[in-house]
């Protein structure tokens, strides 16, 4: 199981857009350094080395060494569990169909410009 | 595409013995509820470099997963390639690596060699966090957690609908090993 410490760190690294966003980049580019994400973001690159230690001692984030640089990946593992403690296979699946419509909704009002 | 895709990790921090968790990674002839609930088999019994080896359904009939062992080194380290039967991707490699920590085992399972953007390489970013949640809740409480109880059933009841090309006919130990 997962500890209310290791959880407590966990939510505490996701309570933050800047973190959240890293994820995101991580995501979408596994393996990229350091240096690469910080050069996606305007603050400088101490601000972004502290919200990867936070990320880190979260279990969020494994970084690799490669050569002189870092390479980062997201570990989906901790997350998993956050669904596992309150979702189902049978809540998650009238969720998902909630939350599928509620993108299909909002997808086709963009695209016809109702809502921002 | 034909890209080959970024390598995947998966890491979490299992609070039981390393011996336990090894004999659980590699536990053969007994339903793995970590591993979508199939059974592992192998020609010869048991697990060692070169092996193929074989994921099969508790009753023999079906095989979802084959593949060939690539590294044994117990308890530390386990590498074998994989190829779902279902799938016309070529297999990828998974590494399971299992290190002693305080408290624990810090077991990590890497995925690479998958075809960006493949169905191989999709079903990988989504079992990869159940494998290895549920080794650790079957390490730490000796059953899989609620979520994974639930997805073994709904795969039992799924069974009817599995198609012809993982019917453990097709997948003999020799053909694996030619893969």
């Amino acid at each position: 199981m997962i500890t209310s410490k290791d959880m407590d760190a966990v939510f505490h690294a996701l309570a933050h857009e800047t973190r959240r966003t890293i994820l995101d980049l991580v995501r979408d580019k596994p393996g990229q350094s350091v240096g690469e994400l910080a050069r996606s973001f305007d603050v400088s690159r101490i601000a972004i080395m502290n919200h990867l230690t936070v990320l880190g001692d979260a279990g969020l984030l494994i970084s690799e060494k490669d050569g002189r640089s870092r390479r980062l990946y997201l570990n989906a593992a901790p997350i998993q569990m956050i669904h596992d403690r309150w979702i189902n296979d049978y809540t998650g699946h009238w969720a998902g169909k909630l939350t599928g419509l509620k993108y299909a909704a909002e997808a086709a009002a963009r695209k016809k410009g109702e809502f921002e | 595409m034909s890209d080959v895709a970024e390598k995947g990790i998966y890491r979490v921090h299992i609070n039981a013995p390393i011996e336990t968790v090894w004999n659980e990674l590699v536990k053969q002839d007994e339903v793995l509820p970590f591993f979508f609930g199939s059974v592992c088999k192998t020609r010869s019994g048991t697990l060692a470099v070169g092996e193929p080896m074989a994921m099969r359904t508790k009753n023999g009939k079906y095989t979802s997963v084959v593949g060939k062992v690539l590294e044994f080194s117990p308890p530390h380290r386990y590498v074998h390639t994989l190829k779902f039967t279902n799938m016309d991707d070529a297999p990828v490699t998974i590494e399971y690596d299992l290190k002693e920590v305080e408290g624990g085992v810090e077991f990590t399972l890497t995925t690479s060699g998958g075809a960006a953007e493949s169905k191989t390489e999709k079903s990988m970013a989504q079992g990869g966090p159940m494998i290895v949640n549920t080794l650790k809740s079957v390490c730490e409480t000796g059953k899989p957690g609620f979520g994974a109880s639930m997805m073994l059933a709904m795969i039992s009841l799924m069974a009817p609908f599995t198609p012809k090309i993982c019917l453990s006919e097709n997948w003999s130990f020799d053909k694996i090993e030619k893969l």
